[in-house]
């Protein structure tokens, strides 16, 4: 329908009531927000079922400790949650606190493997989903990286980090202007994730099939070692969501509404933006 | 009043239907598009972010519900969601499905041509013996016999390691061993293929499986606990499985599975059973002592 004919139609059937009007922006894509969400209780099922996989047998070793018997780094993080917190002391010997309480629990290998496959196919599905989506709306261009984007991060970077002194001593403090979707900084957390995704999912079939896909394995330079990559690439992600999470509940309930309703009141228009 | 006559007008210079179809080429390629901006009653954005939250909720609820249902009950029990064992019917059905699609991945990945890469003496790695349970007494190695069934002769055939030794050529291969718990060996093995075998004592025409089964067959106090597996008849023919009688130039010990083990690179190691006693063609499916344990069926890697 042309422009024009549709604003006199509006304008014609208009009310002095609907004249006190909010204005707002299309701010995510329903791709977008789906993909967004389902991501969570997938990626805690493939985190979950994940350490209980890792703790069949722990990439990371040293000497075992004399005091508990222990050789494995992330159980020796457990021991230390359970000497630093109260109430948890109970807990600090068998060295296992970290692996009951952060993963399925202990000789559950079978049923981990289980869940993580389930996982792991709905989340190539997503992502999938979310590529060929993002591919044929042209949404991935919001994400691409620019040339300028290495001099506008560390500029948005130090904002992130000098803000809350700002807020404290009372200061106005101004985020740096820019005019895309998304800031340098932005562009760069979001356009890692999926690249992380898809290296997860390479990773994990150079793990899961390293005699039939021995070429995938060969790249990321052999089964043991292609095993940290998929680790420390679950790291990522956690690293990635702490920031994430902090930086949405501090921008307000407008940025969070928009990755559930879509839309946002931050329009190029209105004052607060 | 209809909910469309609350969306008013679309700002003049863009256009204005829903689909943000722009006129004008953006600049470059990379440039980013308009984002489509309307205005709304505040009502109206009130309404959609309310059906919106709701549908968001349910979805929340539901990821909750299906977490709860997929999670094993000793977690759940620890975590104090349950206190006692529940069984809901049909509970491991979207598990189990999602292990038999990942099976059928594994199977259309495996070709009989492809070989696994073979490495060089001095990549050798240790091999530990991972066996829980006891590791029978070498008594048994001395009347230690082969036995074949479901052959196309009918026959049932019995046959000793020197039976075995003096009519088959021995191969020899430095191959990774692949645990489903995330560790691996490279070691140096030698034995008859298992192709050799089967072309020597050819299967019935219609079978499709191969269960194996061990004189290990103890568990960790003694007692009884008979180890089998199965095996698809395609991998049995691959040419780097094999019916090992050797590990390191040596015969094996008893440790590894002496006087035969089955070495199956393309598989999981727990598809490599040590001292094989019998071998039975089926047609349909065997038992599998870990499939019945709630691991995978077919363990291709």
């Amino acid at each position: 329908m042309p422009a024009t004919q549709l604003d006199n139609e509006r304008t014609a059937t208009s009310t002095p009531e609907s004249r006190a009007v909010v204005r707002i922006v299309r701010r995510h894509h329903l791709l977008v927000r789906y993909s967004h969400w389902l991501n969570v209780p997938i990626l805690l099922g493939l985190i979950l079922s994940g350490l209980s996989i890792y703790w069949a047998s722990p990439v990371y070793q040293h000497k075992p400790d004399p005091l508990t018997g222990n050789s494995d780094p992330i159980a020796d993080v457990g021991i230390w949650i359970c000497a630093h917190v109260p109430g948890l002391h109970q807990y600090s010997s068998p060295p296992d606190w970290v692996y009951n309480h952060i993963s399925l629990g202990p000789g559950m290998l079978a049923v981990a493997l289980r869940l993580h496959w389930l996982c792991a196919y709905l989340f190539m599905l997503n992502g999938l989903v979310f590529v060929i989506g993002s591919a044929m709306g042209g949404g991935w261009r919001s994400l691409l990286p620019r040339r300028t984007d290495l001099r506008d991060a560390s500029k948005m970077f130090w904002y992130y980090i000098s803000v809350p002194v700002a807020k404290l001593t009372h200061r106005t403090w101004l985020p740096p202007r820019f005019n895309t979707k998304y800031n340098a900084l932005q562009r760069a957390a979001y356009f890692s994730v999926p690249g992380a995704g898809l290296l997860s999912v390479l990773t994990g079939w150079a793990i899961h099939k390293p005699m039939q896909l021995y070429w995938l394995t060969w790249i990321f330079g052999g089964y043991d070692k292609v095993r940290i990559w998929h680790f420390w690439l679950m790291w990522f992600f956690v690293l990635f969501v702490v920031p994430h999470v902090i930086l949405v509940l501090a921008d307000g309930w407008d940025t969070l509404r928009s990755m559930i309703v879509g839309w946002s009141t931050r329009t190029k228009r209105s004052k607060d933006f | 009043m209809n909910l469309e006559d609350k969306i008013s007008a679309v700002e003049p210079d863009k256009t204005s239907s829903t689909e943000p179809v722009s006129s004008r080429k953006p600049a470059s390629f990379f440039q980013e598009r308009p984002p489509l901006e309307i205005e709304v009653a505040p009502q109206l954005l009130r309404l959609w972010s309310r059906r919106d939250l709701l549908l968001f909720g349910a979805g929340a609820v539901a990821a909750v519900a299906a977490g709860v249902a997929l999670l094993p009950q000793t977690t759940l029990k620890r975590l104090g969601i349950i206190h006692e064992n529940k069984n809901w019917p049909r509970k491991e059905w979207l598990l189990n499905k999602s292990l038999r699609i990942d099976d059928d991945v594994a199977e259309a990945l495996y070709s009989s041509d492809r070989l696994v890469p073979t490495y060089t003496k001095s990549q050798i790695t240790p091999l530990k013996n991972n066996y829980n349970g006891a590791t029978p007494d070498h008594s048994y190695i001395p009347e230690w016999r082969l036995t074949l069934e479901g052959l196309a002769s009918g026959l049932s055939i019995s046959l000793s390691i020197r039976n075995l030794l003096a009519s088959f050529q021995l191969h020899e291969q430095i191959t990774r061993l692949v645990c489903v718990e995330g560790w691996s060996a490279i070691a140096w093995w030698a034995g008859l293929r298992f192709d050799d075998l089967l072309r020597a004592y050819p299967p019935m025409s219609q079978a499709k499986w191969v269960r194996l089964e061990s004189s290990v067959n103890l568990g960790p106090w003694g007692n009884p606990d008979p180890y089998y597996v199965s095996l698809d008849l395609s991998t049995a023919r691959h040419p780097q499985t094999l019916l090992a009688t050797h590990l390191n130039g040596h015969p094996l010990t008893l440790d590894h599975g002496a006087p035969l083990r089955l070495l199956v690179p393309v598989k999981l190691g727990l598809k490599n059973v040590k001292a094989i006693t019998k071998i039975t063609y089926a047609a349909e499916g065997p038992k599998d002592y870990w499939a019945e344990r709630g691991y995978s069926n077919y363990d291709g890697v």
